[in-house]
C-alpha cells in the first residue's frame, strides 16, 4: 500500500484501471448500504460488485415456508416470525395468506419475544421460525436456553439457520474477492477467513457498514487483489477481533450442530446448516410435530437462484419489476429489504 | 360522575348531557359552541379552506402529547398548509365502554389548550360510546374551517425548478416516539413527539413573504412521502442534501438499530415549505424565531432533472434515488 503520494480510499477505487475484479458483497445489509450510498456509481468499469447470498430471508428454501404453513394451518400452531418472512412465497402461498385463512402468525422482533409470547399464552403451541446466520443463531439458541430454564414446554424452533463459510466455498468460482459480512465475523472471529485464504485460495476483506468503512474495504480489496496472492484483511477492526465472540459460539455449539442444508437458489451445501442437537428434540418443531419431508416448488420464471450466485443481475430476470415487485414478490430476493432484487427495485438500479 | 364511560353516556339521555357538560363543555366553552343542533357561524370574507381527519393513534398517550392534542394539531396544520387561518373545528368522539373518565378529561384538556394556542374555536361536537372491544380506547375525528390569507395560493402542484426546500425542524420524532412506546424494544431514549399546532409558524412565514409555492404537513408517510407526492404533482425533480436534513441524534440511533429511514418516519409538527430560492433565507430567519421551528433548515431544491423522483446527495457526495418504502408502513401512527 506504500506509494509516494498517499491516496484516499475513494481515489484508489476510482482510479483503478487494472484487470477486471469481481467483488461479492455477501451481506444483505451491505447490499442495501451500497445502494443507499450510491457506491456503484463511483466504481470504474472493471470493478464489478455482485450481491451475494447473505440475506437470510432470500436463501430460505420454499419448503421451509411450506413447513411453516403446515404448522399453522394443519397443526394449529402459532407461528412467531420476523416480519420479512411473512411475505416469502411458498409452494401454495405465503404466511400472510395462512393468516388470512385463519391461522395464527405473530410478528416478533427477536427470538426471545416468541418465548415471552409462549409463556404468556400457555394454551397455545408456539413455534419460532429460526432463520439467520451466525449473527442471529446465538439469539435463537438463547431462546431455547431460556425456555428450558423457565420450564416453558409450548415453545419450539423450526430451524433454517445457516453458516456463511460453506457459501464462500460454494461460490468461490464466480468471485475474486469477498466483502465479508462484518457482523458475522464479529461472532466467528477472523481465523476461519484467514484459513480460507491460506488453505483454499479464497480472498476476502471484512467490511463494516458506514460509508468510510465500505470505501476502505473496497479499496483494500482492489489493492490486495492486484498483488496476485490470496489474502485476508480485516477492515472492520473496531468491531471484529481475531477471536470473535466466544460466548455466542459456545451457546450455538451447545444447542446446535451442522448438517447438509438446502439454500434457495444454491441447492444443498454440505454442513452449511445448523439444527438443534438431538438431545433438544423437544424444542425441534420438525420432531415435535412429526413434519414430513417436503419438496418445495419455486416459480420457474424467477431467477433468484442465479441472482444469489451472482450469475445474473436482478434486472436480467423476466419477472423483475413486472410480475415481481416488493408489493407482490415472486422470489425471496424481492421480499426482504436486504434482498438484491428489492434493493435494485427501490433504488432504480444504476439510474443516476 | 362515574369513573368510567358507560354505554349510557352515549345513549343521548341524562348521562350524555352530564358527560358533555362536565368534560367537553367545561373545556371547549366559547360563544359559538351552543346546545343547538348546529353551530351558526359567520362565513370568512375571502376564500375558505376545509379539512377533516380521523385519529386512532396507539397508544393514545405518548411522550410529547396525546390523541387530543394530535386531533387539533392535525386539522389545524392541514388548514395552515393552504395558508388558511383556522377558525372553527368540530370534533366527534367514539369512546370505548369502560374508558377511564380521568383519561378522557385529560384528552379534552389537551384539546382545549392546543385549540387556544392555535386560535381556533371548537363549535360542534358529537359523542358516541361503542361496546367494549368494538373500538380501542378513544377515536377522534376533527373537521376544520379556515380563512385563506389574501394573495396565498399554495399547492402541491406549484413547486417550480429553482425553489428551495425547507423543513421546519428535525424530522421523524413523532413516528419514532410512537413506535418506541408501542413496541417493547428495550431501547431507552428521551425522544418526545414533535406534535404541535403550526398556524402561528405558517402565518409568520406568510407575513414575511407571500411568495410561497408549497406548504405541506409531513404526517404519516414522513417528509420523504411528501416530497415524492410534490415531485409527482408538480412534475419536477427533488434534489436533497442528506447532510442538511435535521435529525435528532437519538432518532438517528433508533433508525440505525431498526433499519428505518428518518425521511419516512411520521411527523406531526413539521412543515415542508417550497419557495423561490431568493426568499429562502428570509423564510429561514423567520422560522428560527418561531417556537416550533428553531431547527428549520434548507434541505434541497426543486429541479427540472429527474421529474417525479427524489434524488439524494449522500454523505460521500454520490447521488442516489431515495428508495420508496414498499408494503405497509407503521399502522395507527395518528
Amino acid at each position: 500500500m506504500e506509494t509516494k503520494t498517499r491516496k484516499t480510499a475513494r481515489e484508489i477505487i476510482e482510479s483503478y484501471d487494472g484487470a477486471p475484479i469481481r467483488i461479492m458483497e455477501v451481506c444483505g445489509t451491505h447490499t442495501h448500504e451500497i445502494f443507499r450510498l450510491g457506491l456503484r456509481n463511483i466504481l470504474p468499469k472493471n470493478v464489478e460488485l455482485i450481491s451475494g447470498p447473505g440475506c437470510p430471508v432470500c436463501v430460505t428454501p420454499v419448503s421451509f415456508i411450506d413447513e411453516a404453513r403446515m404448522l399453522v394451518l394443519e397443526k394449529g400452531v402459532t407461528v412467531c416470525s420476523f416480519g420479512d418472512l411473512i411475505r416469502v412465497p411458498g409452494t401454495h402461498g405465503n404466511l400472510a395468506d395462512a393468516r388470512a385463512e385463519g391461522g395464527k402468525v405473530q410478528i416478533v422482533y427477536a427470538p426471545m419475544d416468541a418465548v415471552d409470547y409462549a409463556r404468556e399464552n400457555p394454551e397455545e403451541q408456539v413455534v419460532f421460525l429460526s432463520v439467520g446466520f451466525e449473527t442471529t443463531t446465538p439469539a435463537c439458541c438463547l431462546a431455547v436456553d431460556q425456555a428450558r430454564k423457565q420450564g416453558i414446554t409450548n415453545f419450539s424452533l423450526l430451524t433454517a439457520n445457516k453458516t456463511m463459510p460453506s457459501a464462500y466455498r460454494a461460490l468461490k468460482d464466480s468471485v475474486d474477492v469477498y466483502l465479508y459480512p462484518g457482523h458475522v465475523n464479529a461472532i466467528t472471529g477472523t481465523k476461519l477467513c484467514e484459513d480460507l485464504a491460506k488453505e483454499e485460495g479464497i480472498s476476502g476483506v471484512v467490511a463494516g457498514f458506514t460509508a468510510r468503512e465500505l470505501l476502505t474495504a473496497l479499496a483494500a480489496a482492489i489493492l490486495y487483489h492486484q498483488k496476485g496472492e490470496p489474502f485476508f484483511f480485516n477492515a472492520y477492526p473496531r468491531v471484529v477481533t481475531p477471536e470473535g465472540s466466544v460466548n455466542a459460539r459456545k451457546m450455538m455449539d451447545q444447542y446446535m450442530e451442522d448438517y447438509d442444508c438446502e439454500w434457495r437458489g444454491l441447492g444443498v451445501i454440505p454442513q452449511s446448516g445448523r439444527r438443534l442437537r438431538s438431545e433438544y428434540g423437544e424444542y425441534d418443531a420438525r420432531i415435535k410435530y412429526n413434519l414430513p419431508p417436503m419438496e418445495g416448488r419455486e416459480n420457474k420464471a424467477c431467477r433468484c437462484g442465479e441472482v444469489l450466485q451472482g450469475k445474473c443481475l436482478p434486472v436480467d430476470c423476466p419477472c423483475f419489476g413486472k410480475a415481481c415487485t416488493p408489493q407482490h414478490p415472486v422470489g425471496a430476493c424481492m421480499v426482504s429489504n436486504e434482498g438484491a432484487c428489492s434493493a435494485y427495485y427501490q433504488y432504480g438500479g444504476n439510474l443516476l | 360522575m362515574t369513573k368510567t364511560v358507560t354505554l349510557a353516556h352515549g345513549a343521548g339521555g341524562r348521562q350524555t348531557s352530564e358527560l358533555i357538560d362536565e368534560v367537553f363543555k367545561a373545556h371547549f366553552a366559547n360563544p359559538d359552541l351552543t346546545a343547538d343542533d348546529a353551530a351558526v357561524l359567520m362565513p370568512p370574507v375571502g376564500k375558505m379552506a376545509m379539512s377533516t381527519d380521523g385519529f386512532i393513534v396507539s397508544p393514545a398517550f405518548f411522550p410529547g402529547g396525546n390523541i387530543g392534542k394530535l386531533s387539533i394539531c392535525g386539522t389545524v396544520n392541514d388548514l395552515a398548509c393552504m395558508g388558511a387561518k383556522p377558525l372553527y373545528l368540530s370534533c366527534a368522539f367514539v369512546i370505548e365502554e369502560g374508558y377511564p373518565m380521568e383519561k378522557l378529561e385529560e384528552i379534552a384538556a389537551a384539546m382545549e389548550k392546543t385549540a387556544k394556542e392555535a386560535g381556533v374555536r371548537i363549535v360542534s361536537g358529537d359523542t358516541k360510546v361503542a361496546g367494549k372491544g368494538q373500538v380501542d380506547g378513544v377515536f377522534i375525528t376533527t373537521t376544520g374551517i379556515g380563512e385563506i390569507l389574501p394573495g396565498i395560493a399554495t399547492s402541491g402542484e406549484a413547486a417550480r425548478p429553482g425553489d428551495a426546500i425547507i423543513v421546519t425542524g428535525d424530522i421523524g420524532r413523532h413516528g419514532c416516539t410512537v413506535l418506541l412506546e408501542r413496541e417493547n424494544f428495550g431501547i431507552e431514549t428521551d425522544i418526545t413527539s414533535d406534535c404541535a399546532p403550526l398556524w402561528g409558524t405558517v402565518e409568520a412565514v406568510l407575513n414575511a413573504t407571500k411568495d410561497v409555492h408549497v406548504i405541506r404537513d409531513a404526517t404519516r408517510g414522513g417528509v420523504g412521502t411528501v416530497l415524492y407526492e410534490v415531485a409527482e404533482q408538480s412534475r419536477a425533480g427533488i434534489q436533497l442534501d442528506s447532510s442538511a436534513i435535521p435529525v435528532d441524534d437519538q432518532v438517528r440511533g433508533v433508525c440505525g438499530m431498526l433499519g428505518l429511514e428518518p425521511l419516512y418516519l411520521a411527523c406531526e409538527g413539521r412543515m415542508v415549505i417550497m419557495a423561490p430560492k431568493d426568499r429562502a433565507e428570509k423564510i429561514l430567519a423567520v422560522l428560527k424565531t418561531c417556537p416550533y421551528s428553531s431547527d428549520a433548515a434548507i434541505i434541497g431544491e426543486v429541479t427540472e432533472e429527474h421529474p417525479g423522483k427524489v434524488v439524494l446527495t449522500t454523505e460521500i457526495g454520490t447521488k442516489t434515488i431515495l428508495a420508496q418504502p414498499g408494503g405497509e408502513m407503521l399502522p395507527r401512527i395518528c
